[in-house]
């Protein structure tokens, strides 16, 4: 059962903010609910208000723009998997989409609920941080940007400020010949919560040449989402053989702090950190090798 | 405070009081007597609640009402038309996809859902849509028969 | 085989289009004028004594109409069985596991009743909590139980001929442990109850339950009210699987609280609640010793199990005595010892889950039978097939195989799977596994000693419309019984499957055991067999006097009449049927005579005409101590065989396809068959690979929610080759017998023997998730070097 609550659907952005601003922490936003309102069944957190942003009709665009596309918070789940712009250009992304909880999850989860909720093994965040993704967080007293890389504090802590309002997701084109994979492992097939997530991405210079820029993000093997930075490191301007590759997913194993929690123990995912990012690198420097044109993201 | 919503169910609009903390199962139940749409866990686990929200299956147990506002919602009540069974309700009956009936209307929305954007699912893309509604009694392959089989008789 | 119209085939079932329309009201679907809703206060503590209650609060809040706690309600015990009554209705002295119930309110609504219970203060005195079976049974631990000081609530210790002396004729011997963990009936419906209590005193309880019978009878004795005052309703069920077999607190506060207020109360438990109530499957530690001839023939097998069995005993007093008997076939086994303890500890109660004590027994010994071939060099499928017993044969425990489709399940699986293309030859990651097993089908005994019939029937023939009405307290609970039930009363009868209406699952209707032990199809069966000759009988007896005809020389089959020796004159009666239907514009015709007819008049001749059935087994089994459990008039039985692929560096492992073959003695509606095995599968295949309720170091469980218990998914069962063997069962109705549980048995074994085909490793504790399986393989190389 839900605690009480007073609930709150301002007409425009300007009156959402001047809400915020006067609700401060009394007040959360509701978008899918898929995680504040089981939380708050759980009697985990009872706040007095939610605010939702369901009028503002900006917030469900996903638009393209001329270098790079812009994805309203409020986009849900099942629209990213299903979008053949982002299987295009940053698929990645469509990846984690798509196996992200479960199709019902999917239809109400939104992209700015998965990323502003900082569940240390939520699905989208890697594979944004993989593509160099950027958050829109408007508050009252104006608008700032920030990289994925320094939004998130810690499990459910954020940068954003209790009167700002997460609205878009900004990520620019990618380099040619780039390829990424998202992988999680789960115990069952679908509704899974990751024990262990990697999203990879892959730049080269050209097909079969090297490395110009590559990401590799774990998740649920620290309190946020996070690099593998000596992974990363050995294999800037190297060709991506599978040698190399094998031992960056080894260096990758120490770039995290898994603990060990109800889906599994630290020593095991860290193992699995290993076999993911050799997984996700190999799968991402596939794609790129298939991409014979440039101008294929 | 309570809130003035209005909701079309099943093609019928109803107007109503809602407090903010019921969720659209509740309402639904509750409020509306459409105890068609059952409640298994409450929180997004197991499809049970599973509507048909502005063309997508989703838990109701997860949607608040009052964020239900001027939706369309479909629930199991919706599906046949009248004494006539829709087809994907026939195929369950047809093919042993009923057992304890719990999860049977979720299971059905999501199904006719899939029908509906995907007239000749594979037997992989039947089970990823129907991944979030669990069922305890039958291991799901008359249940998955019952679809492809329910996409055949639609074709025609 | 017989010849016959209705059973043996694939009618749709009663209840499918009212499921599937939305229709169906389960039980918390229903609601009355007036109704009060009711809460439970539950104990936040493993093991305390309760120093002191205050209610007051929780009285003086608006809206609250009811508080009762220990003092105010039954002290009488009860439980599942009478041999061990170790609960209360609330607790009074000390509560024994978080969840335990220490009092309830009714008020207006949930909310108020929600808010109440949170204003009832508790003074504890915390005891030490023992959250596994070791400390439970160390020296010095506090009783649980006052009248087990030891803790071992239940000890168990059989033996069949001479382990000891015929380990010594054995040429190898191999010792295995194996242990499984708590599971969850995880059915999608949680417990909910609704009482009424009228003025004259009678009480009626709408309730998901298993067997209304035993419920009626619980309610009777701890609310000291008369049986006959007692009404227990069955709505529509949303899967029991064993849990909602036995009486429990939240039913016994439903009615307390409406004979108390006056009012009707309603009451649901939440998901959490559900696993906090449990009664579910136990965790077994069982350690087997097997020992066999060079040949591969099975000599001898030593059983030790440690039962972890939670705070109370419930269905438990069963469970210990299962997880040894249920290894007493399929194979011949001439020596056989058993010894079981079940051990209160500080969690939920566990009782009895589909497949009960036989499940995790099964899944131990079929690996290690797998072992042992491998040893003597013998193919899986040969060996069982050289040790599997055949119809006639009993088992040293005295169980008699009626009929036994053993080989014919074992070679049906094994060509149905392309078994011998394929052991030894896939590579590796991948591999396939087989296993068999069986089951009661019905307990022999009900759980309190008693003559009482297990199953009684009545049908009532309809005045006017040769439609009938069948009356049986059995209970549908998903797996189908109401409609194998109509299809027997309409196979009987000799009408047509939509003649028949059923009513079940309410003690009005009469006396049925309930659905649990897989017993419906055959015992309820027998009952409802029984009616339907008996009307048809009555119906054939007023037609030969009538007609003058003898009545051997007539019968009746799909809804007509059947005269066996030539043409019989019967227009004066159409004629008068006619004439009393002057205006129906659908008259009967055609030369044959209608059982609408003959129904017709034999009402004019006896005017009331009700069948009955009633059956109990016969006696069955031995004459040792515990000998009634496991005994039962019949034994279904099964074989397997799974194919696995396991990821070497994650250790998943998904389940490819599953070949089963169980022998149901006669299927009366072979979908709904089908569809029993394929749940059964999915069960094995959740607690093989998932499957685990989780507690903390103070004894709360941390994962009682389906995203954490994880029961598969579309995603996650494969298909299942069903293959329904028919042995023809002289103890069935019809030749028919158990499939609810026995399909699940040889699941669990199948999957390991297929895991360790694929990679080499036995996994001797459950379930295999890809950690375990991964840390054994590390462990495998670690040795290898």
């Amino acid at each position: 059962m839900l605690p009480k609550f007073d609930y709150h659907e301002p007409d425009n952005m300007r009156s959402a903010l001047e809400l915020m601003s006067s609700l401060k922490s009394n007040a959360k936003i509701i978008a899918g609910g898929t995680d504040i309102l089981v939380n708050m069944k759980k009697g985990v957190i009872s706040p007095k208000y939610l605010v939702s942003l369901g009028k503002m009709k900006e917030l469900f665009v996903l638009e393209q723009r001329k270098k790079g596309i812009a994805i309203g918070s409020h986009v849900i789940i099942s629209e990213l998997a299903e979008s053949g712009l982002l299987w295009k250009n940053f698929s990645v992304i469509a990846k984690a989409a798509s196996v992200l909880g479960s199709p019902l999850i999917r239809n109400r989860a939104t992209i700015g609920g998965n990323i502003v909720t900082a569940r240390p093994a939520a699905d989208l965040p890697p594979a944004l941080m993989a593509v160099g993704a950027k958050v829109e967080l408007k508050g009252k007293k104006g608008r700032r940007e920030v990289s994925l890389d320094e939004f998130f504090l810690g499990p459910g802590k954020t940068v954003i400020r209790a009167d700002e309002i997460l609205t878009k997701i900004i990520i620019n084109e990618l380099p040619p010949f780039t390829g990424g994979d998202y992988m999680k492992l789960g115990h069952r097939k679908a509704l899974e919560i990751a024990i262990v997530a990697v999203a990879a991405r892959v730049t080269l210079d050209k097909p079969q040449g090297i490395i110009k820029n590559v990401r590799i993000i774990l998740s649920a093997v620290a309190p946020q989402a996070i690099h593998a930075v000596s992974a990363e490191k050995v294999l800037i301007n190297e060709k991506p053989t599978e040698k190399l590759i094998e031992r960056a997913a080894t260096l990758a194993m120490q770039d995290c702090s898994p603990i060990t929690d109800i889906r599994g123990g630290a020593e095991y995912r860290k193992e699995i950190v290993k076999v993911l990012t050799k997984r996700t690198l190999l799968n991402a420097v596939k794609a790129v090798n298939r991409k014979k044109v440039k101008g294929e993201r | 405070m309570k809130k003035l919503i209005t909701l079309f169910v099943n093609d019928k609009e109803y107007e109503i009081a809602v407090a903010p903390n019921r969720t659209l199962t509740q309402v639904l139940r509750e409020d509306l007597d459409l105890l068609g749409t059952k409640e298994g866990c409450g929180v997004g686990d197991c499809g049970a609640c599973t509507v048909i929200l502005d063309g997508r299956p989703v838990n109701s147990c997860l949607v608040l009402a009052v964020q239900a506002n001027g939706s369309q919602i479909t629930t199991i009540e919706g599906v046949a038309e009248g004494q006539n069974l829709h087809p994907v309700q026939q195929a369950f009956v047809d093919h042993g996809a009923v057992q304890c009936g719990f999860c049977t209307p979720g299971m059905i929305l999501s199904a006719k859902s899939l029908l509906e954007k995907n007239a000749h699912p594979t037997e992989l893309e039947t089970r990823e849509a129907l991944s979030g509604n669990l069922c305890r009694c039958t291991g799901y392959q008359k249940i998955v028969e019952a679809v492809q089989a329910a996409a055949k008789t639609m074709k025609k | 085989m017989k010849e016959y119209s209705i059973v043996n085939t694939r009618l749709p079932r009663v209840d499918a289009r009212a499921k599937a329309t939305g229709e169906a009201r389960y039980t918390d679907d229903l609601s009355m004028p007036n109704m009060l809703y009711g809460a439970l206060l539950q104990s936040p503590l493993a093991h305390a004594k309760i120093k002191n209650i205050d209610v007051s609060a929780a009285k003086k809040l608006i809206g609250v109409k009811e508080v009762v706690t220990a003092k105010e309600a039954s002290p009488v015990r009860f439980g599942l069985s009478p041999a061990r009554y170790d609960e209360t209705m609330y607790c009074s002295e000390k509560v024994r596991y978080i969840g335990d119930e220490i009092a309830a309110v009714a008020a207006v609504d949930p909310e108020t009743a929600l808010e109440a219970v949170s204003l009832i203060k508790v003074d504890y005195e915390e005891l030490p909590a023992y959250l596994n079976i070791y400390d439970a049974m160390a020296e010095g631990a506090v009783a649980i139980h006052a009248d087990f000081p030891n803790n071992i609530g239940a000890e168990v210790h059989q033996e069949f001929g001479n382990v000891e002396e015929a380990f010594k004729e054995c040429d190898y011997i191999r010792t295995d442990k194996f242990v499984n963990k708590r599971q969850d009936g995880a059915f999608l419906e949680p417990q909910a109850t609704l009482a009424h209590y009228d003025f004259n005193g009678n009480l009626t309880l709408y309730t998901s339950t298993q067997s209304p019978h035993y419920i009626q009878r619980i309610i009777a004795m701890v609310l000291n009210i008369p049986v006959g005052k007692v009404r227990v309703v069955k709505p529509y069920v949303g899967g029991g699987f064993g849990p909602k077999a036995s009486a429990s607190t939240l039913e016994l506060t439903t009615c307390l609280l409406a004979m108390k207020t006056g009012r009707p109360v309603k009451m649901a438990f939440n998901r959490e609640q559900v696993f906090m109530h449990s009664r579910g499957r136990h965790q077994f530690y069982h350690e087997l010793t097997t020992g066999v001839k060079k040949d591969g023939r099975l000599v001898a097998l030593q059983n030790t199990c440690y039962l972890d069995g939670g705070g109370y005993t419930s269905f438990g007093i069963a469970t210990i005595y299962y997880a040894g008997s249920l290894l007493g076939a399929p194979y011949k086994l001439p020596n056989m010892k058993y010894d079981g303890y079940r051990v209160y500890t500080n969690k939920p109660a566990c009782g009895a889950q589909r497949g009960h004590g036989g499940v995790a027994a099964r899944a131990a010994f079929e690996q290690q039978l797998d072992a042992i071939a491998e040893e003597i060099g013998m193919d899986p499928v040969e060996f069982r097939l050289k040790n599997m017993m055949q119809r006639g044969d009993v088992t040293c425990n005295e169980f008699n195989m009626s009929s036994l489709g053993m080989k014919e399940c074992i070679e049906a699986v094994r060509d149905g799977s392309g078994w011998k293309n394929k052991k030894g030859k896939l590579p590796k990651g991948k591999g396939i596994g087989m296993a068999c097993g069986f089951f009661v089908s019905g307990a022999g005994y009900p759980i309190y000693r008693s003559e009482t019939f297990h199953s009684t029937a009545m049908i009532k023939l309809s005045e006017d419309g040769g439609t009938a009405d069948l009356y049986t307290a059995s209970a549908e609970i998903g797996q189908g019984s109401d409609t194998i039930l109509a299809m027997i009363a309409a196979e009987a009868m000799g009408v047509k499957y939509d003649d028949i209406t059923i009513h079940s699952g309410s003690t009005d209707y009469g006396i049925d055991l309930g659905a649990y032990s897989s017993r419906q199809t055959l015992m309820s069966g027998h009952a409802v067999k029984q009616a339907g000759e008996d009307v048809k009988r009555q119906v054939l007896e007023a037609l030969a006097e009538k007609l003058n005809v003898p009545v051997e020389d007539i019968d009746a089959k799909d809804g007509l009449i059947l005269f066996k020796k030539g043409n019989v004159d019967f227009s004066k009666f159409r004629t008068q049927y006619i004439k009393e239907h002057r205006g129906w514009p659908e008259q009967p015709g055609g030369d044959m005579l209608t059982f609408k007819e003959a129904a017709r008049i034999a009402y004019l001749e006896k005017g009331v005409v009700v069948g009955g059935g009633a059956y109990k087994p016969g006696e069955l089994g031995g004459s040792y101590k515990g000998a009634a459990v496991g005994t039962s008039p019949a034994y279904g039985c099964s074989a397997q065989v799974v194919e696995v692929t396991v990821d070497m560096e994650t250790g998943k492992v998904t389940v490819d396809n599953m070949t089963d073959a169980h022998d149901c003695g006669f299927a009366i509606n072979r979908t709904n068959v089908e569809g029993q095995m394929q749940g059964s599968l999915s069960m094995g295949l959740g607690e093989a690979l998932f499957e685990e309720v989780k507690f903390d170091g103070k004894g709360k469980i941390e994962n009682p929610t389906l995203g954490e218990y994880r029961i598969p998914t579309a995603l996650d069962m494969p298909n299942v080759k069903t293959i329904i063997v028919e042995s023809d069962e002289p103890n069935g109705p019809f030749g028919a017998k158990e499939v609810g549980e026995g399909a699940i048995m040889p699941t669990i074994p199948a999957i390991l023997n297929a895991i360790y085909d694929a990679v080499g490793v036995r996994t001797t504790e459950l379930p295999v998730t890809a950690e375990r399986l991964y840390t054994a393989l590390q462990e495998k190389d670690k040795d290898k070097k």
